[in-house]
């Protein structure tokens, strides 16, 4: 061989000009970018890093919401309209401390047991009703045994509790915030349950309750299932329709290119919401439907990126090179254009996803979404808005869980679009 | 046709559709390619010479619209796209001017060079395609451990390498280096027209090479067609080009070379510019330039004729033909 091999391994002169780092980072992967990521971008690439992790935290939650939520989103679970964090007021059973009994069953007998109420108190109401649901259970259960009270009212809750110490009554039935106020003067007392043992053990919520007693938490962890379902989904079908149209109207070019894009145009200057709405109207309420509706919405999206692309990348003079090595256009299409396309589709996607959830709890937010008792985050800021003067809990917490999962992927796409689209690196 | 001849391109016009109208970019050009020798095509820029090259190939932009491409014996004219495409990148391969961007950026150097060897024989086992790859860059000066590295990691020369073995991983008959070392600096232009020489004599490969460069032709060429407004205005081997220039075209060229020898003031420069391809100037396209012109240039256009008895020398100017046949022509 004539030619001599030294000088091969050495850059052309205008790459010389360049720092060394950057012509390390022509040398480097996918990853090895990410990590140098900050010598170029200044902090974009943590951005990147917080949110691929907050996108694996929506996931997680959204693959595995039973292992997270406390309870069922579908059921109430306790008191309507409770603040979070705050213990719900609920009729109590006080008793002296060293009393065997536990609830009001144990006082099933002939004997007509003293209980101590507060005039006009609720609990007055709720431990006779009580008593008489319990009589009835144990009478159909073919137990002969009665709960028979003899109720003893007092002004004053101190009065009432004065006389259980005392021994005047056996038991007492007082609001649990009215006793927790006073407890400290009774260590003798103690609260055994509440009346109606049927109602959970009086616990707080994380986030509150709903107007119908359901745990406003639990909703939002399984919201975020039904909200990047809904993302997913609609995004990919956008893609699955808009990449092809693009590619073949990009290559093909002519009257097909012409026709498709007019189409595209026209889709893509409608306004999308209510483009959405006049679709999801007509084809009803469920999830498949509310998918299709916002994926049409997003297919020119895609169609559009990807025209353009495939239309400067097949002028590339590889793309010619290809042809004049005898590849047929399938293999052009499909190996040649369509890998240089993808990087931009990949970004495209992530802040397409942050907008179909937008689009999706905008539907349900009007009442075109899913069933009502889905627990959607849409549906949940529907319903709580009206109530926002009183529970601003019910609207806050899917809103702030809407906005983070939007933030965590339109922070992946433009944090992903920085690193891999080489013309934004200088800015 | 004779036996030495590879390629007999007969009355060959291309034009390209445009807005205002169909621009012919190459004008009835006959011309003989030889089996085995190193054709250099020069002209300045939108002569044609590049459309030329790719109407060997019928690749696009351009249309053939009519003549013969005799490629061996086979009318590439007349052959289905299925039939053009096993000829292309097995027997012609081409070569491009901007190695930076003729190699797909997010593929392997091997899976281009398996990929091409695989289109034209499907049968061929992916390892058996890898060995051949390895051996063909190896042959053309490329570390065969290297095949796996992506385009980015190669200079510029090296790609062009690269694009030689593409166009030579199936034993090509003919190779079109479309200004191969434009965009090479100086260094690695001479090695890679070493590199060019080389598989000519060794391989017995037959090269066109398109340039607008008259030095790179006197360095390695065998004959040189010279191309103005679409049309060749004069073939000659290169000993005959440089030394009896018969063109006043030709002339022009070669004396715009720079030439260490020449004054800052010296450098010739030729008047006049290119012509408008949609309005060509009547008679012969150049006479509005030409420091010899006559009165019948700008009336008939001259035929591209033999200026010496073994007809391997041709030009189209009227300095060279019998009066007779332009007074035929007149009349």
């Amino acid at each position: 061989m004539a030619v001599d091999l030294d000088t091969k391994d050495q850059p052309p002169p205008e790459e010389q000009a360049l720092q060394a780092w950057e012509r390390d980072l022509e040398h480097i992967g996918i990853m090895g970018r990410l990590m140098a990521g900050r010598k170029w971008h200044g902090a974009d690439w943590w951005f990147v890093a917080i949110a691929i992790v907050m996108v694996a935290g929506f996931i997680f939650v959204a693959l595995f919401p039973g292992l997270i939520a406390p309870f069922n989103p579908r059921e109430q679970v306790g008191p309507r309209l409770l603040a979070p964090g705050e213990t719900p007021d609920q009729d109590v059973l006080i008793l002296r401390v060293g009393e065997p009994a536990a609830s009001l069953v144990d006082f099933a007998g002939d004997e007509r047991i003293p209980t101590g109420v507060v005039r006009g108190a609720p609990a007055s109401e709720a431990v006779r009703d009580q008593a008489d649901r319990i009589t009835e259970e144990l009478n159909g259960g073919g137990d002969e045994r009665r709960v028979r009270l003899r109720v003893a009212r007092f002004e004053t809750l101190d009065e009432v509790l004065d006389a259980l110490v005392v021994g005047d009554v056996a038991l007492a039935a007082a609001s649990s915030l009215e006793f927790e106020a006073v407890a400290d003067r009774y260590p003798d007392l103690f609260v055994a349950g509440p009346v109606d043992s049927d109602q959970g053990g009086g616990q707080s919520f994380l986030m509150g309750t709903n107007q119908l007693g359901q745990d406003v938490f639990s909703r939002v962890i399984w919201g975020t299932r039904i909200a990047l379902i809904i993302g997913f989904s609609a995004s990919l079908f956008s893609l699955a329709l808009g990449v092809p149209l693009g590619l073949l109207a990009g290559f093909a070019g002519g009257k097909l290119d012409r026709v498709l894009t007019m189409i595209m145009d026209s889709l893509y200057a409608f306004p999308g919401l209510i483009l959405a709405i006049a679709i999801a109207a007509v084809l009803g309420p469920s999830i498949f439907n509310i998918i299709m509706a916002i994926a049409v919405l997003y297919i020119p999206t895609y169609y559009r990126i990807v025209r353009g692309q495939t239309l400067s990348t097949k002028e590339g003079l590889f793309v010619e090179a290809a042809r004049s090595l005898g590849a047929k256009v399938r293999v052009i299409l499909t190996r040649y254009i369509f890998p240089n396309v993808v990087p931009s589709v990949a970004i495209i996607f992530s802040v397409n996803i942050a907008d179909a959830i937008l689009t999706g709890a905008g539907l349900s937010f009007l009442g075109l979404g899913l069933p009502p008792t889905t627990p959607d985050w849409g549906i949940d800021i529907s319903r709580g808005a009206p109530l926002m003067n009183q529970a601003w809990w019910i609207i806050t917490f899917p809103g702030i869980a809407v906005m983070l999962l939007v933030l965590a992927f339109t922070l992946l796409g433009e944090g992903l679009m920085e690193i891999f689209n080489p013309k934004l690196r200088d800015r | 046709m004779s036996n030495d001849t590879l390629y007999a391109i007969k009355d060959l016009s291309v034009e390209y559709a445009t807005r205002q109208g169909n621009v012919r970019a190459v004008d009835a050009v006959d011309l003989d390619i030889r089996r085995g020798e190193i054709l250099g095509l020069v002209g300045e820029s939108g002569c044609g010479k590049s459309t030329l090259g790719k109407a060997l190939m019928r690749m696009p932009p351009g249309k053939v619209v009519s003549g013969e491409l005799l490629f061996d014996g086979t009318d590439l004219t007349k052959i289905s796209d299925k039939q053009l495409r096993q000829i292309r990148g097995a027997r012609i391969g081409m070569v491009f001017q901007d190695p930076m961007t003729s190699l797909n950026p997010i593929q392997k150097i091997v899976d281009h060079l398996t990929e091409t060897i695989r289109t034209h024989q499907p049968k061929r086992s992916e390892a058996d395609a890898r060995l051949r790859a390895e051996e063909i860059v190896d042959r053309l000066g490329i570390r065969a451990e290297r095949i796996d590295e992506y385009p980015h990691q190669f200079s510029g020369g090296m790609r062009q390498r690269i694009m030689i073995s593409l166009a030579l991983a199936l034993r090509g008959d003919l190779v079109i280096a479309d200004e191969p070392t434009t965009a090479l600096d100086v260094i690695v232009e001479a090695q890679f027209l070493d590199l060019l020489r080389d598989l000519k004599n060794e391989l017995g490969v037959t090269i066109v090479l398109i340039t607008h460069n008259i030095g790179v032709v006197a360095e390695i060429a065998d004959r040189v067609a010279v191309m103005y407004a679409g049309k060749l205005v004069e073939l000659a081997s290169v000993h005959d080009l440089f030394d009896s220039t018969k063109h006043p075209y030709s002339k022009g060229l070669l004396r715009s070379v720079p030439n260490i020898d020449l004054d800052g003031t010296d450098l010739y420069k030729m008047s006049g510019a290119p012509p408008n391809l949609l309005a060509l100037p009547s008679g012969c396209s150049f006479h509005p330039r030409c420091p010899e012109v006559m009165d019948i240039c700008s009336k008939v256009e001259p035929p591209f004729a033999p200026v010496e008895a073994d007809g391997n020398h041709a030009t189209a100017c009227w300095l060279y033909q019998e009066q007779s046949v332009s007074v035929e022509l007149r009349s």
